[in-house]
C-alpha cells in the first residue's frame, strides 16, 4: 500500500464518519509525514553512516497515524465563546491587558464591553463581526492582535518568513559543511598511508561512542 | 549629601572620559603606564558612582524631599525595604542603579584578569567606560538624579503602589545584573575584534560572564513573572508586555550563545555567529532599556517616562554600528574549519536549536516594534498583543522543547542508528505513554497533549542521562549509589547542572500548559454567607473585614475554603488603597498546592448591601511552574561550579605562586 492510497483511505473514512475538518488534518498530518520521510531520505542520502528508515517501519508509522485519526473525536459545533471575543479585544483603560484579563472591576472599559460582547454573542453574532464593530469605534489598537490583510500581514508573515530563510541558510550551509567534510574524507584517503581496515574503524566508533555517553 | 552625589556623578563622568582615552591609548600604543592608569581610573569611577548610590540613598532614608526624585518616589510612610527599593523604583534612581552595578562589574572584571590577558584589558576597559560615559552622561546632563525642588514639600508623593511589593524589591535588581553583566562578554568581544586575538581566550574568559547575565536574566524573568502574578491580580503570570518581551529577548539570544559556544570550544566553529550573539545580546539589553524609558511603546511597565528616547537610540546605533565595523573588518581571521561530520548530530541539533532561540527572539522583537512600524507606514495605531505572541511564539517554544530532549542524548560528530536507539528508545516510550494517558483521561486540548507528552520524553532523557552516568560510576568505581550521584555531578557541573536546567525548563513548560489551557474563571457577586463552586473547591463568603495603617487602608473579604466536606483554609483576598497615591490595588489571595492554585481577586464591594464580586481562578499545575524556575537556577549556580580541571589548575597556581614566593624569601 503505498502512502497516497493510506490518504485516500482515510479521507473516504472520515467522509463516510462526516468529519470533514478532521480529515483536512488528515490529510496534512499524512502529507507532513510525507515530506519528513522524503527529507530523511534526503540527509542520510548525504551522510554516508546515517540510518535509514526501512520501508517496513514507515509503513508501520503511516498506520499509526491512520488509527490515530480516527480515534480522533469529532469537534463540538464551534461555538463562539465571549472568552474568544475579549480576549481578540484590547482594554482601553491603560492596563494593557485584554478586556478578559482586565481586572479592574469599575473599569470604565471592560466592564461595558464584556456586556456587549455579551449581548452580541446572545444574537448569534459571529466573532468577526464583533471585533469589527469594536474597531470601527475604536479603531484598529482595540484588536489585540493584528489584522490578516493589508499591511498588517507582514506583522504575521515577517516571523515566519525570517525563520524559514534562516532555516534554509542552515540547512544549505550544514549540508556544505557535511560535504566539506566528505571530500575532506576523500582527499585523505588518497594519501599514501595504509589503510585502516573496516572492523577496525568500526570498533574505533563504537567505543568512541560510548565513551562520550 | 546630595551635593556630594552630584559632584560624585561629575567626577565620574570626568573619569570614565578619563579611562576611556587612556586605554585606547595605552593600548594602541602599548603605553603599559597609560594602562594601569586607566584601570585606576575605572576604579575611581565606580568609587564615585557608589558615593553617588550612597548620597541618594541617604537621600531616601532621611526623607529629604527638597531632592525631586526623593519627593517624587517615597513618602514619609513608605516602609523601609521600600524606600530602599526606591532607589531603582524612577527613572533616575534606575539608571544611577544601572551605571552603579555596570562600574561595578568593571571593577571585578579588572580584578579578575589583574594578571591575565594583558592585551585584551586596555580594550575592555575602554568598552566599559564608554558605556559608562554615555550612561553618567544621561545622569549628569539630562536627567539628574539629584535634582532640586524650589520649595520643600511636607510630604512625598510616594512610591507607586504596584512597586510596593517584595518581588519588585528583588525583580529589578536581578534583571538589571542581568542585563549589566551582558556588558562584559561584550567587552570582551570588542577587545578581541580590535586586537584581533580572536581565539578561544576571550571566549574561556567570558564564559562564565555570559553565564551570570543568563542566571540573573532568567532569575528577573521569573520574579517578573511571580510579581505580575501576585500584584496585577488577573491570574496570569505573563502577558507579552513590551518590557515583558524587552527581558525575555536578551535571554533568548544569551540561551542560543550558551549552547553555541560549546560547539566553538568543541570544535573551533562558528566564531562568527558567536561574536554576532554577544553583540546581539548586548544590544537587545540596551534595546530593553530604551523600551522600559522611552515610552514608544506603551505598557503596563511605563512607570517612568522620559524622553531620553532618542538618545538611547543614538548610543544603539553607534555601538550597533561600531561592533559590526569591528566584526566585518575581521572576518577573514575569524574564518573557521567549519565541518559537520553529520546531519544527525549534536552540533546539528545544536544548530537548530540557535535558528528556534534567535527565532524566538526575532518573533518577539517584531511584534514589539511592530505597532511602531504601522504608525510610521500606515499612521494607524494598532496592538499586538497575547494572541499573537501566543500564536506565533507558541509554536516555537514547542520545537524548543522537542530539541531539549534530543540535545542532550544525541551522539556529538555523528550518531549511527545503534546510539539512536540506544539513546532515545526509553524516553520516546515514555514521551509516547504520557501522551497516550493524557488522552485516554479525557484531554482533548492537542497543544496541552502535544505538550505534556513532549515534557514526558525530555524528562526520560534526562533521568536516563542520569541512571546511566550513576550506574557507570557504580560498576566501575565501586560507589554508593548517592555518593556516584553527587560524583557524577559534581566531576562533571557543566553537563549535569546543564540537565538540571532542562528540567527547569521543562517545569515550567508543564506550568504553563497546565494554568493557561486547563484554567478555570469565574467572577460573580456573593452575598455573605453564600457559596459558589470553583474546580475541585467550594468557597464560602463570609464577610469583609477593614483594617488600616498610616500608609494603607484596606478591605479584604473572609472567604472559607471547602475541599468536600472540609474547609481546609480560610483565604482574604484584598483591596488596598493607598493613601498618598490615592489608588487602590488588589491584593490576590493565593492558596497554592502542587495540583492547583486557587487564586480570589476581590473587586466591587457594595458597603450597604455587603454584596462582594469576587473573581476567582483555578489554574492547574501553576507551582510547577515556579518550582521550575527554582529548579533552573540552581542548575544554573551548578553548572558554574569549577570543573575538575579548572580546580586542579587552581590549585597548582597556587602552589607554583607558593613556590615562587618561597623562593624569593629564601
Amino acid at each position: 500500500m503505498r502512502p497516497s492510497d493510506l490518504l485516500v483511505a482515510c479521507c473516504v473514512l472520515r467522509i463516510a464518519y462526516r468529519l470533514p475538518h478532521v480529515s483536512w488534518l488528515m490529510a496534512h498530518t499524512l502529507r507532513l509525514t510525507l515530506y519528513a520521510s522524503r527529507l530523511w531520505f534526503l540527509v542520510s542520502g548525504f551522510s554516508p553512516s546515517a540510518p535509514r528508515l526501512p520501508f517496513s517501519v514507515s509503513r508501520f508509522l503511516y498506520f499509526c497515524f491512520l488509527l490515530l485519526s480516527l480515534a480522533i473525536p469529532p469537534a463540538s459545533v464551534f461555538a463562539v465563546t465571549t472568552q474568544e471575543v475579549e480576549e481578540a479585544l484590547t482594554c482601553q483603560c491603560g492596563c494593557g491587558l485584554t478586556v478578559h484579563s482586565c481586572n479592574h472591576l469599575q473599569c470604565g472599559f471592560s466592564v461595558p464591553a464584556k456586556q456587549t460582547i455579551f449581548d452580541l454573542v446572545s444574537q448569534g453574532k459571529t466573532k468577526e463581526e464583533i471585533t469589527a464593530s469594536f474597531a470601527s469605534r475604536y479603531g484598529e489598537k482595540v484588536l489585540s492582535a493584528p489584522t490578516t490583510s493589508g499591511f498588517n500581514l507582514a506583522a504575521w508573515i515577517t516571523p515566519f518568513l525570517a525563520i524559514l530563510i534562516g532555516g534554509v541558510l542552515i540547512g544549505f550551509i550544514s549540508l556544505r559543511w557535511t560535504r566539506q567534510r566528505r571530500q575532506g574524507q576523500g582527499n585523505e584517503g588518497q594519501q599514501p598511508t595504509a589503510p585502516v581496515p573496516d572492523h577496525y574503524r568500526e570498533r574505533l566508533k563504537e567505543e568512541l561512542e560510548s565513551f562520550e555517553n | 549629601m546630595s551635593h556630594l552625589g552630584s559632584l560624585a556623578l561629575y567626577l565620574a563622568f570626568l573619569l570614565s572620559l578619563y579611562a576611556l582615552v587612556t586605554s585606547l591609548w595605552g593600548g594602541s600604543r602599548r603605553r603599559l603606564d597609560w594602562v594601569a592608569s586607566s584601570v585606576h581610573a575605572a576604579h575611581a569611577v565606580f568609587a564615585c558612582v557608589s558615593i553617588a548610590v550612597m548620597a541618594l540613598l541617604h537621600a531616601l532614608l532621611t526623607r529629604d524631599f527638597n531632592v525631586e526624585y526623593v519627593s517624587s518616589y517615597s513618602s514619609s510612610t513608605l516602609p523601609l525595604q521600600y524606600t530602599i527599593a526606591a532607589v531603582w523604583g524612577g527613572q533616575k534612581g534606575s539608571l544611577l542603579f544601572w551605571t552603579f552595578l555596570l562600574t561595578f562589574f568593571s571593577t571585578l572584571v579588572h580584578v579578575q584578569n589583574r594578571e591575565k590577558n594583558r592585551d585584551l584589558m586596555p580594550y575592555v576597559t575602554a568598552t566599559l567606560m564608554m558605556i559608562a560615559l554615555f550612561f553618567l552622561g544621561l545622569l549628569c546632563f539630562i536627567t539628574p538624579p539629584f535634582e532640586r525642588l524650589s520649595f520643600t514639600p511636607q510630604e512625598g508623593s510616594d512610591l507607586n503602589p504596584l512597586l510596593q511589593n517584595y518581588w519588585m524589591t528583588l525583580h529589578p535588581p536581578s534583571l538589571y545584573l542581568g542585563y549589566v553583566s551582558a556588558a562584559v562578554p561584550f567587552a570582551f568581544a570588542m577587545a578581541a575584534l580590535a586586537t584581533g586575538k580572536l581565539g578561544d581566550v576571550w571566549i574561556r574568559t567570558t564564559r562564565r560572564w555570559a553565564l551570570t547575565s543568563w542566571f540573573f536574566l532568567s532569575i528577573g524573568n521569573i520574579l517578573g513573572g511571580r510579581w505580575a502574578y501576585e500584584v496585577l491580580g488577573w491570574g496570569g503570570y505573563w502577558a507579552w508586555d513590551p518590557v515583558e518581551n524587552a527581558a525575555i529577548m536578551p535571554w533568548f539570544t544569551a540561551t542560543a550563545y550558551l549552547h553555541s559556544v560549546m560547539i566553538q570550544e568543541k570544535k573551533n566553529m562558528l566564531k562568527v555567529w558567536n561574536m554576532a550573539l554577544v553583540i546581539l545580546t548586548f544590544s537587545l539589553t540596551i534595546f530593553g532599556t530604551f523600551l522600559t524609558r522611552s515610552g514608544v511603546i506603551s505598557s503596563v511597565h511605563s512607570f517612568t517616562q522620559s524622553g531620553l528616547g532618542p538618545y538611547f537610540m543614538a548610543f544603539l546605533l553607534l555601538e550597533i554600528c561600531v561592533a559590526l565595523g569591528l566584526l566585518f573588518y575581521r572576518l577573514p581571521e575569524l574564518k573557521s574549519e567549519n565541518e559537520l561530520d553529520s546531519l544527525l548530530s549534536r552540533e546539528a541539533a545544536f544548530l537548530l536549536n540557535n535558528w528556534v532561540l534567535v527565532g524566538l527572539a526575532f518573533a518577539t522583537f517584531w511584534g514589539t516594534v511592530f505597532p511602531v512600524l504601522s504608525e510610521w507606514v500606515r499612521g494607524v495605531k494598532i496592538t499586538v498583543g497575547p494572541p499573537f505572541f501566543n500564536k506565533v511564539n507558541g509554536p516555537l517554544g514547542i520545537v524548543l522543547l522537542l530539541l531539549t530532549g534530543i540535545g542532550p542524548i544525541i551522539a556529538w560528530r555523528c550518531a549511527s542508528m545503534k546510539s539512536l536507539r540506544k539513546n532515545f528508545t526509553i524516553p520516546l516510550l515514555i514521551g509516547a505513554l504520557m501522551g497516550m494517558a493524557f488522552f485516554a483521561l479525557g484531554y482533548r486540548n492537542y497543544y496541552a497533549v502535544v505538550i505534556l507528552s513532549l515534557a514526558g520524553f525530555v524528562l526520560g532523557a534526562i533521568v536516563v542521562e542520569f541512571l546511566r552516568g550513576t550506574r557507570a560510576r557504580q560498576t566501575m568505581l565501586h560507589e554508593s549509589p548517592p555518593q556516584a550521584f553527587g560524583r557524577l555531578v559534581s566531576k562533571n557541573p557543566r553537563r549535569y547542572g546543564g540537565y538540571i536546567v532542562h528540567v527547569g525548563i521543562v517545569l515550567i513548560f508543564i506550568g504553563i500548559a497546565g494554568s493557561s489551557f486547563f484554567k478555570i474563571e469565574k467572577q460573580l457577586p456573593l452575598q455573605p454567607g453564600e457559596s459558589v463552586e470553583a474546580g475541585r473547591y467550594l468557597l464560602t463568603y463570609q464577610g469583609i473585614q477593614n483594617s488600616e495603617d498610616a500608609h494603607i487602608s484596606s478591605q479584604a473579604a473572609i472567604i472559607n475554603v471547602f475541599l468536600g466536606d472540609q474547609q481546609i483554609d480560610t483565604l482574604h483576598p484584598e483591596k488596598r488603597f493607598y493613601k498618598r497615591q490615592q489608588q487602590p490595588t488588589t491584593g490576590a489571595a493565593i492558596r497554592p498546592t502542587l495540583r492547583d492554585d486557587l487564586y480570589i481577586v476581590l473587586g466591587a464591594y457594595d458597603e450597604v448591601s455587603g454584596l462582594a464580586t469576587l473573581q476567582i481562578f483555578v489554574n492547574p499545575l501553576q507551582s510547577w511552574l515556579w518550582i521550575g524556575g527554582i529548579l533552573l537556577v540552581m542548575g544554573a549556580c551548578i553548572t558554574m561550579m569549577p570543573t575538575p580541571a579548572e580546580r586542579h589548575a587552581l590549585v597548582l597556581a597556587r602552589s607554583q605562586d607558593g613556590a615562587a614566593r618561597e623562593t624569593v624569601t629564601s
